[in-house]
């Protein structure tokens, strides 16, 4: 990372003590599409809106959840590329860990790999922030986790959370819902009921995505008719 | 730029420093070491259903055996397994290095893995290390394309046969296999072939011997049979047991616990981070 000639950082600090570079990358994560996540009792369920630019595009082609370890799945709000060299690293971190203690990585450990790789992002020459916010869902010896990644490498545990556009109303939502008791199932069903808040025009299994992660410890993308099963559940 | 100039190793992998200098050393009259001869019986055959390993479990130390029960078919992928004759250390390395970047690449598009994106990722690596990587491999899985056996040795050569056996024992093994092997074999036929071709390795080769592991590979299934077969069984254990002369006299028996036993206490304050 920075090579030629930028050596120098291009985030630099303003007068009131802020990195404006990674105000404007949450800002970018801000403006896309909506995913949230919640911890079950039993397991931990991402979702997220896949809204394609246009009804032309196969939307079989577009996955936005992606399996990171058997046992650890991400999705992402804001910038699709940036995400894509995300979980790449992610994906080889886990492998080298792997290699390396011959055990699979805990969900706290790739998570503090891929945000130190984020706030590298945010401190070398000549490359910018990344413009997504993760949220990571994992099941290993401590149980189900959650954790959300930002673009200045920050990171945090959280029993559900929710970004990008309408992230202020689905946390609402999400307060008032959330139980510690909740079950996996029951956690899905709320997950569909919070995106179907914000969502603009019909939600059905094609245009959100949802992937689980229950006590087997393997994570899995739903099909678009399993998730259609849980929709018409929810209603 | 001068840091351009730093040497290899930096960046860690194999330095070739040490060979130049063996080589001027030999040039200058020092007899090399005489290489060890691999130990091992390891073979492969196609049958009609997918692909069947074999391997012997000695592993030699020179003229002593090292590891009377060791693994010599590794998991390279949930359909592709791999025999391995040579160095220890570089069979294992080698395969679980390729095992780990096939698991990657299976991230990666999806897809299960084939066997010749395994036979090309060994091969390429054995290659660049010039032959001083000393595995010789038998390489067989089912993929989409069918089941596959292949062999790969140290200089990153490759063959694709119906059958292949690696290692000290390998004639032996070969005899066996030339005389019996025909195609479409069923599994039974198979494994009884491959686990007779591997007692053959056994029994006359020095460097092969123990138990015969063998690995049923089909389509959407494999069975790892460790120890199928042990046909040296440790028959001789003294019945007698073993008595001391009357002049030995035992002083004193006393046990001391190392360490108190130490309560749980449910519910304490967590250790600090």
């Amino acid at each position: 990372m920075g090579d030629s000639q930028y050596s120098f950082s291009l985030t630099t600090f303003s007068p009131s003590g802020k990195l404006v570079q990674i105000e404007h990358a949450l800002t970018a994560v801000g403006s896309g599409q909506t995913s949230l996540g919640i911890k079950a009792a039993n397991g931990v369920v991402i979702a997220t809106e896949k809204k394609l630019p246009s009804i032309l595009v196969d939307e079989i082609s577009v996955q936005k959840t992606q399996i990171l370890t058997p046992n650890i799945g991400v999705v992402y709000s804001g910038m699709g590329p940036d995400s894509r060299v995300l979980v790449r690293k992610s994906r080889k971190q886990a492998e080298q860990y792997y290699r390396l203690y011959k055990e699979p990585i805990p969900v706290t450990q790739l998570v503090r790999e891929t945000a130190t790789v984020m706030q590298e992002f945010t401190q070398s020459g000549g490359v910018r922030p990344f413009g997504v916010s993760l949220l990571v869902a994992g099941y290993d010896d401590k149980g189900p986790q959650l954790y959300q990644v930002d673009p200045s490498g920050s990171y945090f545990s959280w029993k559900a959370s929710a970004m990008g556009k309408n992230v202020s109303n689905a946390k609402t939502f999400l307060e008032k819902r959330y139980t510690e008791e909740m079950e996996l199932d029951d956690a899905v069903h709320t997950a569909i009921l919070t995106l179907k808040e914000g969502f603009e025009g019909q939600i059905s299994g094609k245009n959100i995505e949802i992937g689980v992660i229950g006590s087997d410890r393997i994570f899995k993308v739903l099909s678009p008719s399993e998730v259609e099963d849980y929709l018409q559940e929810a209603e | 730029m001068s840091r351009f100039e730093e040497s290899a190793p930096a960046r860690g992998g194999f330095s070739f420093d040490l060979c130049k200098r063996n080589e001027m050393l030999v040039q200058k009259g020092l007899k090399p070491s005489s290489y060890l001869k691999t130990g091992t019986t390891i073979v492969g055959l196609v049958f009609q259903d997918g692909v069947i390993l074999g391997a012997d479990t000695r592993a030699t130390e020179g003229p002593i055996v090292a590891d009377k029960n060791c693994e010599k078919i590794h998991y390279m992928a949930p359909n592709i397994y791999c025999c391995g004759a040579g160095t220890a250390a570089d069979t294992e390395a080698v395969t679980d290095m390729v095992s780990s970047q096939l698991k990657l690449h299976r991230f990666h598009t999806g897809r299960e893995s084939r066997v010749v994106t395994a036979l090309t990722l060994l091969k390429s690596h054995l290659f660049s290390y010039q032959g001083h990587v000393s595995a010789a491999l038998v390489l067989g899985g089912v993929d989409v394309t069918g089941p596959h056996l292949h062999t790969i040795y140290p200089h990153g050569s490759t063959d694709t046969l119906p059958f292949a056996t690696m290692g000290s024992g390998s004639l032996a093994a070969m005899a066996i296999f030339e005389s019996k092997y025909r195609e479409g074999l069923t599994r039974d036929e198979g494994v009884k072939l491959v686990a007779e071709a591997i007692c053959s390795g056994i029994f006359n080769d020095l460097g092969s011997g123990s138990n015969v592991d063998v690995c049923v590979i089909t389509k959407g299934k494999r069975e790892y049979l460790r120890n199928y077969m042990l046909p040296n069984p440790r028959t001789y254990v003294s019945e007698k047991g073993y008595s001391f002369s009357k002049k030995t006299e035992v002083l004193l028996t006393k046990i001391t616990p190392l360490r108190e036993l130490v309560e749980v206490i449910e519910g304490g304050d967590a250790m600090e981070e």
